[in-house]
């Protein structure tokens, strides 16, 4: 599974997953349990709350690791990467997630949603531009808008899941078959809504996060088969659950108070509400 | 396949549960009948019998009880549990269900009697029987509704994450701190399992009782004064570490058997 990450890529990307993964090949049983436990310190380091900043950034770290090492960049470099089945790699969005959570002083009042808190509303908009505007582009690819791509994609996600999560996706393959083109191009116009929705109004900025839950909810059901964790040989959920989870954190809050100089420079309505 | 040392190690984190939390037992006896012997008393029951249970699973050579006393066990459990969350909601709501004292035991519980008969189930149709977990991976059919043992695991560990935060907040020792519980007389007793009614939890009645009449008025009537803080072994994050160990074994266990 490693190896296959290292094709395609540029080589100075690929040798060292291809030397990575030859180094698991080899231990493979020590090693996983070694990846197992040091995700699991993780987990419980971000838990605990007098360990929290330690734990997020060694889960920074280890996300750029795994990034690189275990999915090859997520493949965006291949120019054969879809968002529609995980693209740009969920692991980079624990590490997105872990920077806009981080835990900070300055006060909640201030930040028009939570992902503001630690690096302030332009930069979190930012992030969530970049983030849905390149899956737009994904989508977009020549890979993606063959007539078969999106159908190929979503029935090969069949195979080891149980009957009735199959027959869901079975019957959304079929609704896209011959209709590569077409999807690609409203997947991407949903997915431009949904990046620049954080910077529209209250109202609207709600909406399109909704919109953004809905997609994720999709991708993760349909493109992701749920992570695939029912075929038990997953190694995580896929980037459905994280692209929920990052809709909610830049959810605007409700109780939120305009500081000074925040007001000036904010857009109506993602300020306070 | 697992390795043996992983499961052998769960089991040993396993075993310490059921250690602590049988000694919480013996030390809780040296209190006053009625105070928070009996809100100790069901928990701690119930961490004991699932350690137990669990190491069992894990490691084939702790195997205790055959599969069906431990069925009938976790569904008395269930029950109990169950029973305790409809009272507790019918005090402070639908809070109760969610972060109420006693919900998370009745997932543990409840997810002990399904890991039982899921593992259960193909025995009893021939595939062969379990011995223990780890033989349990090689031999064992398909596991029946995986999606269920999804849903389990997501549930235990989003109730670890919730323990640690909680228990390591400022100021705090666990939304279970017994310190500030006012604990009510003890309820029915659960047949050969001698627990008590915990009443709807120290973190669950309390804030009910001060948002709504009802709801105080039913907290304060009961009411007896706790005694000092639990130190020791019986500190309320004792028993928090506990379920977070089981949560974090139990959740594992669910998604290697999927």
């Amino acid at each position: 599974m490693l190896a296959g990450s290292a094709a395609g890529n540029p080589g100075v990307v690929a040798r060292p997953i291809t030397w990575d993964a030859a180094l698991v090949g080899h231990h493979l049983a020590a090693l996983n349990a070694l990846f197992a436990t040091i995700q699991l310190l993780l987990g419980i380091g971000i838990a605990w709350r007098p360990t929290v900043r330690v734990a997020l950034a060694a889960s920074i770290a280890w996300s750029l690791g795994v990034w690189w090492f275990g999915e090859g960049l997520g493949m965006v470099l291949t120019g054969d990467v879809s968002p529609v089945s995980g693209a740009p790699g969920a692991v980079i969005l624990y590490a997105l997630l872990a920077v806009l959570l981080w835990p900070a002083d300055r006060p909640a009042s201030v930040a028009p949603f939570t992902a503001a808190r630690a690096v302030g509303a332009p930069v979190a908009r930012a992030l969530w531009l970049v983030l849905w505007l390149s899956l737009a582009w994904f989508a977009l690819l020549p890979a993606n808008r063959a007539p078969q791509a999106l159908h190929a994609m979503v029935a090969g996600m069949t195979d080891g899941e149980p009957g009735w999560l199959a027959g869901l996706d079975r019957g959304a393959a079929s609704l896209v078959a011959h209709q590569g083109l077409a999807a690609s191009i409203v997947l991407a116009i949903a997915l431009v809504i949904v990046a620049v929705g954080v910077c529209l109004p209250t109202p609207a900025a709600r909406g399109t996060l909704v919109l953004a839950a809905v997609v994720a909810a999709v991708f993760w059901v349909f493109g992701q088969a749920l992570g695939e964790i029912m075929t038990g040989g997953a190694t995580d959920p896929n980037s459905g659950p994280l692209l929920a989870l990052l809709a909610l954190v830049y959810w605007p809050v409700r109780a939120a108070v305009t500081a000074p100089d925040h007001a000036a420079s904010a857009p109506e309505g993602t300020t306070a509400s | 396949m697992i390795p043996s040392w992983i499961l052998d190690s769960f089991a040993a984190v396993m075993l310490l549960v059921a250690a602590a939390s049988a000694a919480r037992l013996v030390a809780a006896r040296s209190w006053p009948r009625g105070t928070q012997r009996a809100a100790l008393a069901d928990v701690d029951v119930a961490h004991l019998l699932m350690a137990i249970a669990m190491a069992g699973q894990l490691v084939a050579g702790l195997r205790t009880l055959p599969d069906g006393a431990w069925e009938v066990v976790f569904g008395l459990l269930t029950a109990w549990f169950a029973y305790r969350v409809i009272r507790d909601a019918r005090v402070s709501g639908v809070r109760a269900l969610a972060g109420g004292h006693c919900a998370p035991h009745l997932v543990h519980a409840a997810a002990m009697l399904y890991m039982f008969l899921a593992v259960s189930a193909p025995a009893a149709h021939g595939a062969g029987g379990m011995s223990g977990m780890g033989g349990g991976l090689s031999g064992m059919g398909t596991l029946g509704l995986p999606f269920l043992a999804f849903g389990f695991a997501l549930t235990l560990i989003g109730y670890s994450i919730w323990d640690l935060d909680q228990v390591s907040g400022p100021g705090t020792s666990g939304h279970y701190s017994l310190a500030a519980a006012r604990v009510t007389p003890p309820g029915p007793v659960l047949a050969g399992v001698g627990a008590a009614a915990v009443s709807a939890s120290a973190t669950s009645l309390a804030p009910a009782a001060a948002e709504t009449p009802a709801a105080a008025e039913a907290v304060a009537a009961p009411l007896v004064s706790a005694p000092a803080d639990g130190t020791g072994v019986l500190a309320p994050w004792v028993a928090t570490g506990c379920r977070i160990a089981m949560g974090v074994t139990m959740a594992f266990m669910l998604l290697i058997m999927i």
